[in-house]
């Protein structure tokens, strides 16, 4: 396996957890690990262990809603799933990464 | 609600933790499976699995971190762990916690006792503006206040929002099956106005019943406690008190709180400032109370009085020229007299409590050192500095707590004994264990954790950032902290003991005076009797044929009657008017006024020196149309006759209780006919004043009897009271007391407050005991090595036991000579309540410092002792 070149940025890691589950109900770790590493084609990697206290603070700010569940193999499994409040704090961190990016795009473009 | 659900899951932390590992755990196990589906070995996928996650075991605290309230979880952590020191250590452990447990037990309980009476103010509204007027004169020092002056001040001042005064006297009530004594005060107009208290039930009284041309019914106030026993119904308006034979309606009923001017008053009558005994400005009965107006100062108030006072002087110069007037606070009145012990006890059991607190801080110092170790190791593992004086100090906050806890039980079992041994106290049924008692214990429960833990957390944290693991170089200054410890308990409590020891020389001084009259075999009782019931003349013959019944029964040596028990303290001096022919018709003196039956002195066994006994004063005509008899005192004559003799010389003021109390309307001259020895009627512990004896069978309708029995007085006071019983059928014995134990009673504050401290003392020098037999052991423990060297080289054990009990006891020594410097500090707050010892009483002092040797050398030997006399090869081997 390739090691990941591209380490996620603090506070990306909100944003990518977020919009992960703002597309899927409903989610254990595990699955929103490999659902970035698939849906970004395998250019980030959510490094596996800082993942779970992301997860848990976004939970104590009240973005996230856990709770325990089953998964189709018959494991107990921690399911995470988007608040309302989480919602608006996904437009949010959109609106800020947009203009992040935007900035940073206008530096490099800047000759 | 963030913080909450953290709070929770701190307090539930073993839940969040398995909850965490079973999430962490899951996701391992899902990358294995897929691992192990992409065709890698079982063994190889796990181990891959784990490396991917990275450090399983930093992510899962990362991850609970996030999820606690972490300073409540290492709080939480620490008493855990200090929990569990406990319960490995139950004996260091209990003895801790006991001795706090007095320790603030006894603290909360003296401050609830502060708190009560000398803190909170009266229970009035605006109490604090509420004033004692008393009027002052040169000779007669402290009076009470002429009705026709008080009406004067009330007049003219511009300070006050109102002046009024009250006078108490015994009454006999009726009203029920047998007659019961109960304590009247007599008020004057606006004097619920004054207090500003309504009553619950009812009305006070009007204007007009305070005149003397006022025909309409009499009327009485009653207290809630009467009200209830009768019927807690609102028809007690309805219902008329008896007292004496007159039927009196009762008007109105004063809320429980209010028991003014005295806790035991029973009913408020209204008096008549403006009947014709009261308009002279030398008969003086009231004592006045005021409520300044808002904003004014006392000083303010007593500039206008004497301001007042002076333009009176102008008026009438004869009777108002030395006249001044005295303001006191009416709190400091009710209270004042209780403010020096009350103090004393408080400070003392603080110091006591500060002794407690440093002995326990000794003990944790050296058991942190036994520690050593355990600490060394958590260094060792990444221990921050704080963490490690955190825990430290959680151990000490633990301890306290627990102390305290059991400390509340202590206190609110030592208010009770309190309300018990001190029924006298102001306020005393005020005392309780509430809300502010509750803040207060914990205050202290913080300040004694901070004191017990701080100097094992600096000492500890401190010696570790300097040397890691070097036992042998720290413990020399740790051991000098420790005796320095011990020196501040010994210095203090030789400041405690000086105090209890001052004070109980004090009782035993007074226990030695010589009181001039003896008090043994004498029992005092009194029969009722009641102003209007009877005319004068009939209370003259019913109290002589009593005396005679009583004089001729078998178990009574002898008996009379007196206006005031002897030796017990009640201010009684007033002025009297001398007319001889050598000092001019009208010389005035003050003395005491005792108001007695002839056999008085016999009763009493106080000499005649010169002269003879007076004689009873006749049947009938009394006071009116016979010349009664007096005699005085030694000390009279020294001071106003100035070596002439006594006899012959007439006094007049000695009965003028009676014309106060309305028994007679003015009363004639007294002819001095013998002259008896000083006696210290007004208490051990005073000086005779100059007293004149005025002898009238009728000083009150229900005077004091004083018998001589011819056995025990307990024993014979059944028989006596049978015997009264049998001369007068309709009338009740009440207060039937030996004369010893009443004198006893009236030092019972003294007596408790001695106790109460030399209690304290003696607890201070066990604890002191306890810190030398401790430290030396601890320094015996330390020391092993080195004694046990000096002996296998053939030192003596005698010079070895020697040599550690002087180390001891030259600290304790310079820690007693510090503490001589603090007793003499201390026991000057003391000088009031001392007699016959001064505050430096040398022998006093030297015995306390002989005391605490003594005890010091005696906790010292057994560790001494066994140091001595242990195995030198065991002990080398052992290191």
């Amino acid at each position: 396996m390739a090691v990941a070149k591209n380490d996620i940025l603090q506070g990306t890691l909100t944003l990518l957890v977020l919009k992960t589950l703002a597309s899927n109900k409903r989610l254990h770790g595990y699955a929103i690990t490999t659902h970035v590493q698939r849906v970004s084609g395998d250019l980030l990697r959510v490094e596996e262990g800082s993942l779970y206290p992301a997860l848990h603070r976004l939970e104590q700010q009240g973005w996230l809603k856990a709770e325990w569940g089953v998964t189709e193999k018959n494991r107990e499994a921690r399911f995470y799933s988007l608040t309302a409040k989480g919602r608006r704090q996904l437009a949010v961190e959109e609106d800020s990464w947009a203009r992040f990016t935007e900035g940073v795009g206008r530096v490099l473009r800047y000759v | 609600m963030p913080w909450l659900r953290r709070f929770v899951n701190t307090i539930r932390s073993s839940r969040l933790q398995r909850d965490i590992d079973r999430e962490i755990a899951f996701h391992i196990r899902e990358r294995e499976d897929e691992l192990r589906a992409n065709g890698l070995p079982a063994d190889e996928a796990r181990r891959r699995a784990g490396r991917q996650f990275g450090n399983a075991s930093v992510q899962r605290e990362r991850t609970r971190d996030v999820d606690t309230a972490v300073l409540v979880d290492a709080l939480l952590r620490n008493v855990r762990l200090a929990l569990r020191g406990m319960r490995r250590t139950p004996g260091f452990s209990a003895a801790v916690v006991l001795t706090l447990a007095l320790g603030i037990g006894a603290n909360s309980a003296v401050f609830s006792a502060i708190d009560a009476v000398l803190l909170r103010p009266l229970p009035f509204p605006d109490s604090d503006r509420l004033v004692q007027l008393t009027q002052t004169q040169p000779a007669a020092g402290e009076t009470h206040v002429a009705p026709i002056r008080l009406r004067d001040w009330n007049r003219l001042n511009s300070t006050f929002e109102g002046i009024a005064g009250y006078f108490t006297s015994d009454v006999v009530d009726t009203s029920g099956g047998l007659p019961e004594r109960v304590l009247a005060a007599r008020v004057t107009r606006g004097f619920f106005d004054v207090l500003d208290v309504r009553p619950a039930v009812g009305r006070t009284f009007i204007a007009e019943e305070h005149l003397y041309a006022y025909k309409g019914p009499e009327a009485v106030i009653v207290t809630d406690r009467r009200w209830r026993s009768l019927s807690s119904d609102r028809q007690v308006l309805d219902q008329p008190v008896r007292i004496g034979n007159a039927s009196i309606a009762t008007i109105g009923v004063m809320p429980a709180s209010f028991r003014f001017p005295a806790a035991d008053v029973g009913v408020w009558t209204a008096d008549e400032d403006d009947a014709p005994w009261g308009q002279l400005r030398t008969q003086t009965w009231y004592t006045g109370i005021g409520r300044l107006k808002p904003g004014v100062t006392i000083e303010q108030a007593r500039a206008d009085l004497e301001r007042v006072q002076a333009s009176l002087a102008a008026q009438y110069p004869d009777t108002d020229r030395q006249i001044g007037v005295r303001l006191v606070p009416l709190k400091e009145t009710v209270v004042g007299s209780t403010r020096p012990s009350l103090w004393i006890l408080f400070g003392a059991v603080s110091v006591l409590l500060l002794i407690a607190c440093i002995n326990i801080a000794a003990l944790l110092l050296s058991r942190a050192a036994r520690r050593e170790q355990e600490i060394v190791v958590r260094y060792a593992l990444g221990g921050s500095r704080a963490s490690v004086a955190a825990q430290l100090l959680t151990e000490a906050g633990v301890l306290a707590f627990v102390g305290a806890s059991v400390g509340l039980a202590v206190a609110v079992t030592a208010t009770r004994a309190l309300r018990l041994l001190a029924p006298e106290l102001p306020r005393v049924g005020e005392i309780a264990i509430d809300v502010r008692i509750l803040l207060y214990t914990m205050a202290c429960t913080v300040v004694v954790a901070i004191v017990c833990g701080l100097f094992p957390a600096l000492r500890s944290t401190r010696h570790m950032s300097v040397a890691p693991a070097s036992a042998r170089t720290t413990t020399s200054t740790r051991q000098s902290l420790q005796w320095l410890l011990v020196g501040v308990q010994v210095a203090l409590s030789v400041t405690l003991l000086a105090g209890a020891g001052l004070l109980v020389r004090s009782i035993d001084a007074m226990s030695r005076v010589e009181t001039g009259f003896h008090a043994e075999r004498v029992l005092t009782l009194r029969v009722s009797g009641q102003y209007g019931f009877e005319t004068n003349d009939a209370t003259v013959q019913r109290i002589n044929r009593l005396l005679d019944g009583l004089a001729t029964y078998p178990g009574v040596e002898s008996a009379a009657v007196t206006s005031r028990l002897p030796g017990i303290r009640e201010q009684q001096e007033q002025e009297f008017v001398l007319s001889d022919a050598a000092a001019g018709p009208s010389a005035r003196v003050v003395a005491a006024n005792v108001i007695v039956t002839p056999d008085y002195f016999r009763t009493l066994h106080i000499p005649i020196l010169t002269g003879d006994a007076c004689r009873r004063s006749p049947d009938a005509g009394g006071v009116k149309t016979a010349t009664t008899e007096a005699m005085v005192n030694r000390r009279f004559v020294e001071r106003y006759l100035g070596g002439r003799s006594a006899l012959g010389v007439h006094v007049t003021g000695g009965l003028d209780t009676l014309v106060k109390n309305r028994h007679i309307f003015a009363a004639a001259p007294s002819q001095i006919v013998g002259v008896v020895g000083d006696a210290r009627e007004d208490g051990q512990d005073r000086e005779p004043v100059p007293t004149v004896y005025t002898c009238f069978s009728a000083p009150h309708p229900a005077p004091w009897y004083v018998i001589r029995t011819a056995g025990n007085p307990v024993a014979e006071a059944a028989s006596v009271r049978r015997a009264i019983h049998a001369l007068e059928p309709s009338r009740s014995v009440y207060e039937i007391a030996p004369l010893e134990s009443r004198i006893e009673g009236a030092y019972a504050q003294n007596r408790l407050r001695t106790w109460l401290l030399s209690l304290f003392a003696m607890t201070a020098l066990a604890l002191v005991c306890a810190g030398v037999y401790g430290t030396l052991s601890y320094t015996v423990s330390l020391r092993r090595r080195e004694v046990a060297l000096r002996l296998a080289l053939g030192a003596l054990r005698r010079s070895v036991v020697q040599q550690l009990i002087a180390t001891s006891l030259r600290i304790v020594c310079l820690a007693a000579a510090c503490g001589l410097v603090l007793a003499l500090l201390f026991t000057r707050s003391l000088s009031t309540m001392l007699y016959g010892v001064t505050p430096t009483d040398p022998a006093t002092l030297a015995t306390v410092l002989v005391l605490v040797m003594v005890v010091a050398g005696i906790a010292a030997v057994i560790p001494a002792t066994r140091a001595a006399f242990m195995s030198p090869m065991r002990a080398l081997r052992e290191e």
